[in-house]
């Protein structure tokens, strides 16, 4: 984990007042909270506390849902990523997501990497921004032979390290990831989570997982998030071991309320 | 460890009498069809015209005018059909109207085809000044295999994986991007397999045809849409309502040539299918 994070690092993303509704049912309610430049931050909390859905405004894929509406605003680089000017493509490609299903492409690997590249106009050199990304998640190794491999017959854990390569590839300033590891085994996990710290420095990394022990491990920061409510947000160190609120704390020791 | 002991399987065993007995059938039919045939009917049928005559009678001009009526009713049906599924399912706010749509199509797909004739009647063959001819007949089968068409692409549409969706519009994918190059290439072979089914119903309808008004006789083939309408099932249904017994045989020659088609379409479609399917994985 890097140094903890002074309050008064610059933030990259910021929500405000940040509420979610599909349908009648309110997913999020006026959360606002700040994420700063290059740190890792936890989103934590129970089964449909909203995490997910958190994660989905900083990159506007929550509107893909029929009937979900969000108001508030969420600021990135100085705009507001609800402003009426702003493509919710070209969103996606500066605040990257990879998601809690491992989906690769049913395309050659070459082809998987390539994706997001090529949709967005890409004309520098290809195959050299394949090996990169794929260097990054420690894959080039095991498919540099034959990229042309499906993707599909790749292992669990090679599925997802392909995913987060692949989203890299888009050079995004923010990687959003959705419970990265909960369909990988132990060895896999932990593999995942030292290429998620080697990527710190380089990019802002915002995880949800419904594994406190991995936001402990990971994050500098963690936010609580309970029934659609953000209850607490700081310094992991400080609210592992000196939470604020009696939810969080029963959350995080296992007990129930 | 104790033998394993074979368990009864009643269902099991039904369905297997089930698809033997459609089996049989479709044997027994088929060998009807070509022991009528083969009283009387030669290769020259193919070349020989559309006549009420029994004399030099045959099926070339028909089923000329069905490949055309396949072709034009392509060509039309698809892209609506295929667009409208992809727009319904990929584009369109989930709306009243849309959901109006999706009910309205689902019901126009089991409406009797003969409906689908006076239609055809009224607004090809007359409004539009069309006329009872091969155009119209395409455009009339085009309209009766549109609710085929897009039942059963939207069926497959809606069959691809979400994660591949999210996943796409993830990397900053533009709708239209998504919709090339993930949902079409994954849903491709449910597509191709559904149209095909749609176009069976279309390709041996006689009904809307009837309806339409076709041809009793036709010497030569037709060059263009703007001949007048001909196709094997009506004539299969004008030479099988003559009483004389060589236009039975007739007719069963003719039914044997439609099967032939819809076969050869049914296979071309399977090895299409084949390759999507591949292709996907």
């Amino acid at each position: 984990m890097s140094s903890p994070a002074a309050p008064t690092d610059a933030p990259v993303l910021t929500a405000e007042r940040l509420s979610v509704r599909f349908g009648r049912r309110v997913a999020l309610r006026d959360i606002s909270l700040a994420i700063p430049r290059g740190r890792i931050v936890s989103i934590i909390g129970p089964s449909g506390c909203g995490k997910t859905t958190l994660l989905r405004c900083f990159n506007r894929m929550n509107e893909l849902a029929s009937g979900a509406r969000t108001s508030g605003a969420v600021h990135f680089a100085g705009m507001d990523l609800y402003g009426p000017d702003i493509d919710p493509v070209e969103v996606r490609r500066r605040i990257g997501m990879v998601f809690q299903q491992t989906t690769p492409f049913p395309k050659s690997v070459f082809d998987n990497i390539a994706f997001g590249p090529r949709a967005s106009g890409f004309t520098g050199d290809l195959q050299g921004l394949v090996e990169e990304v794929l260097t990054s998640v420690g894959l080039w190794s095991e498919v540099a032979d034959d990229l042309d491999t499906p993707a599909l017959e790749l292992s669990a854990g090679q599925k997802q390290r392909l995913c987060i390569a692949r989203t890299l590839a888009l050079k995004p300033d923010v990687l959003l990831l959705d419970e990265p590891t909960s369909a990988l085994d132990p060895e896999a996990t932990a593999r995942i989570e030292s290429i998620i710290r080697a990527l710190s420095p380089r990019y802002t990394i915002v995880i949800a997982t419904y594994n406190r022990w991995q936001a402990a491990r990971l994050s500098d920061l963690t936010a609580f998030l309970d029934r659609g409510e953000l209850l607490e947000y700081g310094l992991t160190e400080t609210l592992f071991t000196n939470p604020r609120e009696a939810r969080t704390e029963s959350y995080l020791t296992g007990r129930t309320q | 460890m104790t033998r394993h002991k074979r368990r009864r399987d009643p269902v099991g065993a039904a369905c297997r009498v089930a698809a033997l007995a459609v089996l049989s059938g479709f044997l027994v039919f088929t060998a009807y069809l070509g022991f009528a045939a083969s009283r009387g009917v030669g290769i020259d049928v193919l070349r020989g015209a559309s006549s009420g005559a029994v004399d030099g009678a045959g099926m070339g001009p028909a089923l000329a005018g069905t490949l055309w009526l396949l072709l034009l009713t392509a060509v039309l049906a698809l892209p609506i059909g295929i667009g409208t599924a992809i727009y319904l399912e990929e584009y369109a706010p989930r709306t009243r109207v849309t959901a109006v749509i999706e009910s309205v199509a689902a019901n126009l797909a089991g409406v009797p085809s003969v409906i689908y004739g006076i239609v055809g009647l009224a607004l090809f063959v007359r409004a539009l000044g069309m006329g009872p001819t091969i155009l119209a007949g395409g455009c009339t089968l085009a309209v009766l295999a549109l609710p085929g068409v897009i039942v059963t692409s939207r069926t497959a549409i809606r069959r691809v994986p979400e994660g591949l969706r999210l996943a796409a519009y993830g990397l900053g994918a533009t709708r239209w991007q998504v919709v090339r190059n993930q949902i079409l290439p994954a849903a491709g072979s449910g597509i191709v397999a559904g149209c095909c089914a749609a176009f069976t119903r279309t390709a041996g309808a006689a009904a809307p045809l009837l309806v339409l008004g076709t041809a009793t006789f036709m010497s030569f083939a037709p060059q263009t849409p703007a001949h007048p309408l001909t196709s094997l099932p009506t004539q299969i249904f004008t030479w099988a309502t003559r009483s004389q017994e060589e236009f039975a045989a007739l007719a069963a020659g003719a039914a044997i040539m439609l099967l032939l088609l819809l076969l050869i379409m049914n296979l071309i479609s399977a090895l299409v299918v084949r390759r999507l399917s591949g292709a996907a994985r």
